[in-house]
This record gives C-alpha cells, sequence and structure tokens, in this order.
C-alpha cells in the first residue's frame, strides 16, 4: 500500500462520517406532540387537571417524566442501532440533559412559591432551541427558538394571555414545526 | 515516523477502523465491520491489535442479553494517527 493510497484511505472513510440527525429531530416531534395534547387536555377539562393545587402540578410533573424515561429509552436503542456518536451528537445529548434538569428545577420551585412556571420554562426551552439550531446549523430550529421568545416578551406584557394556548403556539412553532422540517431534511451533516 | 506505528496502519483494516475512531466518539463492532468493509473475525483480531497498542479501548457489556461491543479511540491513539498522517502528508510533498 503506497502513501497515497493510504491517505485516500484516510480521507475517504472520514468523509463518510456523518453525524445522523433524525433521533434529534423524532425527539423534537415527539416533545411537540406531548406537551400539546397536555396543554390541550388541561385546555378543554380544567375542572379536572385543577381539582386541587397539587393535580395540576404532578399532571405536569408525572407525565412529562414519564416522556422523558421513555424518550431516554428511545434514544438509547436507537444510537444502539446507529453504531456510532459524534461529538455532535454528546453536545445536543447534555444540551438537552440540562434543559431536562433545569425544567424539573423551574416546575419545583414555582410549585413552592405559588407561581406559573411556563414563562419560565419557555425561555429555557427557547435558549435550548437556539443553541441546538445553531450548533446543528439548522435555521428553522434557532428562528423557532427566536419565535419563542417573541411569545415570552407577549406573555410578559399581556400576562392576562392564556398560558396553555401560548404554550401549545410556542412548542408547535418551536419543536413541533423544525422537527418536522428537519426530519423532511434528505441530507444530514 | 515510528516503525512499530507504520507497521501498525500498514494493514488498510487497522487503518480505515482507526481512521473512523478519530471522527467518532464511540462505535460498535458492527459499524466498525460495516466500515472496513471486513468479516468478524478479521475486525476481532485487528481491534485486539490496536487494544494491545493502547490505541483504541474496547468495552463489552450486555443490551438486552446481547453482547455488545463498542471501541473508542485513546489519547496515544489520537497523537500518534495525527502524527502518522503529517508523515504520510510530508512523504507525498517530497
Amino acid at each position: 500500500m503506497t502513501n497515497s493510497e493510504q491517505i485516500k484511505i484516510i480521507n475517504d472513510t472520514i468523509n463518510k462520517t456523518r453525524t445522523n440527525l433524525k433521533p434529534l429531530s423524532f425527539n423534537l416531534i415527539f416533545w411537540g406532540i406531548f406537551i400539546n395534547i397536555m396543554s390541550l387536555i388541561h385546555y378543554v377539562f380544567p375542572e379536572f387537571i385543577q381539582q386541587t393545587y397539587y393535580s395540576s402540578a404532578l399532571y405536569w410533573i408525572l407525565l412529562p417524566m414519564f416522556g422523558m424515561i421513555y424518550m431516554t429509552r428511545w434514544n438509547i436503542k436507537k444510537y444502539t442501532e446507529i453504531g456510532y456518536s459524534t461529538t455532535l451528537n454528546r453536545a445536543i445529548k447534555i444540551i438537552w440533559g440540562v434543559f431536562g434538569f433545569g425544567w424539573l428545577m423551574i416546575v419545583l420551585v414555582s410549585m413552592y412559591e405559588g407561581i406559573n412556571p411556563v414563562p419560565d420554562i419557555l425561555f429555557l426551552l427557547g435558549l435550548v432551541i437556539i443553541m441546538t439550531g445553531m450548533i446543528i446549523k439548522f435555521k428553522p430550529l434557532t428562528s423557532g427558538g427566536m419565535v419563542l421568545f417573541i411569545f415570552i416578551f407577549a406573555l410578559h406584557q399581556n400576562p392576562d394571555q392564556n398560558f396553555l394556548i401560548v404554550n401549545m403556539i410556542g412548542v408547535t412553532l418551536g419543536l413541533l414545526i423544525p422537527g418536522i422540517m428537519l426530519n423532511k431534511m434528505k441530507c444530514n451533516e | 515516523m515510528n516503525k512499530d506505528l507504520e507497521k501498525l496502519l500498514f494493514n488498510p483494516v487497522r487503518l480505515k477502523i482507526l481512521s473512523f475512531l478519530l471522527t467518532v466518539e464511540s462505535a460498535s463492532f458492527k459499524k466498525l465491520m460495516e466500515v472496513s468493509n471486513a468479516t468478524k473475525g478479521n475486525i476481532s483480531i485487528q481491534i485486539k491489535k490496536l487494544e494491545d497498542s493502547n490505541f483504541i479501548k474496547i468495552q463489552k457489556k450486555f443490551e438486552n442479553n446481547y453482547p455488545l461491543t463498542s471501541c473508542k479511540i485513546t489519547s496515544k491513539g489520537k497523537k500518534s494517527f495525527e502524527l502518522f498522517f503529517e508523515s504520510l502528508k510530508a512523504y507525498k510533498q517530497d
């Protein structure tokens, strides 16, 4: 094997490596649908969800926790199937792991303080979406995060708006639509 | 160039394995088979040789009762590979 052949093998092998972004798109779609359904159920049956102060808090803690456990298992299975993980995948995993922890902290502190957690959660979500969009260089995701920031600003200006509707629109624009667009993308970086 | 390293990476399967592991965090045995177009037996031998030279780390675990082998490049492997690649380019330019 000559030096040129060795260089060619190295270049060809390195060029074959692609970061598979399909699992990320499924995660975005899953959470987009999941949170929308939860918000819709809460919106349609408020007397059921808000039977007591704690029933509503438990609804918004326990169900997403089950979602997190399900998606963590799904991600482990998916990456085992793919067979490799890049540094980019690791960075995305860390960012969303920190989001999960932050989300839990916000919900617990809000419950303790008796305040609405939606604006803080949307702010954190917007931040993480913008970071992810910039890391994977996917403009619709970055834009989705920015739209979430506009919604948070609107909520701040007019706190009388229905938080569940704002949540649904924000999650649709920030997670669901960019997730579907990322899923439809043919070539991943 | 380090003669041992040169000898080790003269094998195309080992060269492909190390090139791939350089670009990823870790890779499964199955993926390495796909990347290098080598058989199970051949891959087993080659990754053992790379591990013996401390270029890669092999991790074995069980997932749903199935053995799962994954490989990761070590910092020694990264440095040696970079040196090897630089010297290859230098030879080519000469």
